[in-house]
């Protein structure tokens, strides 16, 4: 076990190598010269612009400011916005919580409602429910999701005036210090009446537009991984020794169906960040896909280049550590290769 | 020729002459991938002759019918079936002119990603060391990279957002599910004994790569394209949707989504019918590449 884990780990080295070189060019690819950026003005002197270019490292040759990118990172420096003059990585882990509790929230929304729904569609195979899921499941992956959550924006909030349109709690009546940064926690710690509901109102929209894709390939997968198990041996066995169904279904079979989901799971992570970009830019959600998207079209390239290299990092991570669970779940995984 | 055709295809299900009609039974069984199918030929027809079928000019604007809504509520105009939008454009008109973009972009995105892909995994299989160890590190860390955020910073550093700036990023995007498929068919394949025959035969590297192990690689890389530019096509529609696809006025259905967004309160068609119109062309895509799937690659049939 420990020596799969390491050989997990060290398959990931070369990519966070390659994630840092792609970094450092891209930030060189990008038009503009950094000082100019950074500096602000047009036509400095000869002199300032040297020591601009000394005082960023600039004068130095590619490969050493390579090393020097790494070595920065190695240590935390994750740059600083050119916009904000905070550190990136400040900045970043402000923001992330409310990233993250959206991505959870959709992760459990989907996880919830798509595992027990693909289940009794496998169960109850060709049937009307099954069809309507597999239905449901199909527009469902085939969603644009910016587009989904204005419907929803448009039906729920203007329509029916259920959610807010934008924002994680209302400002005008609730404020409290961050404890957590997670809001639905922080607003059960504040003692304020009405406070968390407020934060669940604005949370329902996004956690659902942001949930959809995932709920439609969880519940599809969930169906299919359930139709293979149902016809296995032990199945059969479990029924013959006349337990009843919902033990055979829900112990035996869905426990062993539950495998390849976990892997579908956990390879949603990186598209839940991608989705959350969107997400965040419709419901003005302040998390890092917003941030992102601000960095872009304030031309804040530290940042965006910061920003990529933690949300690529946290996903190589996340998919480690869904490939070491599955591993500990599959034995086959682990000694295969 | 007829020595080549013994070796490269021992078990040649796929190059016998009745598997086109054999494909076209299996598929045929199949209502959903049927009725993809004809709904995608609409609006593949559409796309084409969107000149001849479109009302207007997708650009052209009409001041004095500004933002006025389809035809069958009131207020409508049947010279504007589903309206128009801010600018007196007519939608349909525009919704017509957008398949052309979406249908290139995917098509372009998927032709492209394929010879690329083919190519590099095809690479990576037969040389193998480090060859096959710096594209796999590659397709990883492409991977690794939430895709739209890939896209968005590609779009970054090429600088002012266009239809062909798209194309390319998204291009590089859906690269590594190209790759990693023909690696590992064609490694699965070259184990083989007619490969291993081949090669005693004498088969030069170039040819046993293209004439004998490819042609085996092809029916999932071709399941893998029809899913493929339905995912283009999302993708694309959501840099248009941020401002970073294609620019205004090209009537590209997820800048039209993205430009009608402060509309939804009052005239919600501007945003609701572009949208649709991705929705619809996607479930049939999908729907046509699952039942090309099922027809083509009994394995992965789905029960």
């Amino acid at each position: 076990m420990i020596r799969f884990l390491f050989r997990r780990i060290a398959l990931t080295l070369p990519t966070f190598v390659a994630l840092m070189f792609v970094t450092f060019v891209a930030i060189r690819l990008v038009p503009g010269d950094p000082v100019e950026v950074r500096v602000g003005e047009h036509g400095i002197s000869p002199e300032r612009l040297a020591e601009f270019r000394h005082q960023l490292g600039l004068d130095q040759p590619v490969w050493k400011q390579f090393f020097d990118y790494v070595w920065r990172l190695l240590h935390g420096d994750f740059g600083t916005s050119v916009v904000t003059n905070q550190k990136v990585l400040t900045e970043f882990f402000t923001l992330f919580p409310a990233t993250l509790e959206l991505a959870f929230c959709a992760l459990i929304f989907a996880i919830g409602i798509g595992i027990p729904a693909g289940a009794i569609a496998a169960v109850k195979r060709g049937s009307t429910y099954d069809h309507t899921l597999m239905g449901m499941s199909l527009t469902g992956y085939s969603m644009p999701i910016f587009w989904w959550g204005l419907l929803l924006v448009m039906f729920f909030s203007e329509r029916l005036g259920w959610t807010p349109v934008s924002g994680r709690i209302d400002l005008i009546q609730y404020y409290f210090e961050p404890v957590t940064g997670f809001m639905l926690i922080d607003a059960l710690l504040s003692d304020q009446p009405g406070a968390f509901w407020s934060a669940l109102s604005h949370l329902a929209l996004p956690a659902i537009v942001l949930g959809t894709i995932p709920l439609a390939i969880i519940a599809r997968m969930t169906r299919s991984s359930m139709l293979e198990v149902l016809n296995e041996d032990y199945v059969r066995t479990a029924r013959a020794k006349g337990l009843p169904p919902w033990r055979v279904i829900g112990l035996h079979a869905l426990r062993n169906a539950l495998i390849p989901v976990i892997t579908i799971i956990g390879l949603q992570v990186g598209g839940l960040m991608g989705g959350a970009v969107l997400t965040e830019y419709i419901f003005a959600w302040p998390g890092v896909g917003h941030w992102l998207i601000d960095a872009i079209s304030r031309r804040d390239y530290p940042a965006l280049q910061g920003g990529i290299m933690l949300i690529s990092s946290i996903v190589i991570i996340v998919n480690l550590f869904v490939d070491v669970l599955y591993g500990t779940v599959n034995p086959r995984i682990r000694h295969g290769r | 020729m007829a020595a080549d055709v013994t070796l490269a295809a021992p078990i040649s299900s796929a190059a016998q002459p009745s598997s086109f009609a054999e494909f076209w039974a299996s598929f045929r069984e199949n209502k959903g991938a049927v009725a993809g199918l004809v709904v995608l030929s609409l609006i593949v027809f559409v796309a084409i002759f969107a000149d001849f079928l479109a009302p207007h000019s997708p650009l052209e604007q009409f001041r004095d019918a500004v933002k006025l809504p389809p035809a069958w509520y009131e207020g409508g105009n049947w010279a504007f079936p589903l309206g128009t939008d801010a600018l007196g454009r007519d939608m349909l008109s525009r919704i017509m002119h957008g398949a052309r973009y979406s249908l290139f972009i995917g098509l372009s995105v998927m032709s492209v990603s394929i010879v690329c892909g083919v190519a590099l995994g095809l690479l990576a299989a037969l040389w193998g060391g480090w060859v096959d160890s710096v594209i796999s590190r590659i397709m990883d860390l492409i991977v690794a990279i939430p895709s739209l955020v890939l896209a968005i910073l590609i779009i970054a550093i090429l600088q002012n957002p266009s239809l062909e700036k798209t194309i390319a990023a998204v291009t590089i995007v859906s690269l590594p599910r190209y790759v990693r498929l023909v690696r590992a068919s064609a490694l699965s394949e070259m184990g083989k004994d007619y490969v291993t025959a081949a090669k005693v035969a004498g088969v030069g590297s170039l040819r046993l790569m293209l004439r004998t192990v490819l042609p085996n690689c092809l029916a999932p890389v071709i399941v893998q394209a029809a899913l493929g530019v339905s995912d283009a096509i999302l993708e694309a529609a959501a840099l248009g949707f941020l401002g970073l696809g294609a620019q205004p006025p090209t009537p590209e259905w997820g800048a039209m989504v993205g430009d009608g967004r402060e509309f939804i309160r009052s005239e919600p068609w501007i945003v609701t019918l572009p949208g649709l119109a991705i929705l619809v062309t996607v479930i049939s895509i999908n729907l046509f590449g699952d039942g090309l799937r099922d027809a083509l690659d009994p394995k992965l049939k789905r029960s």
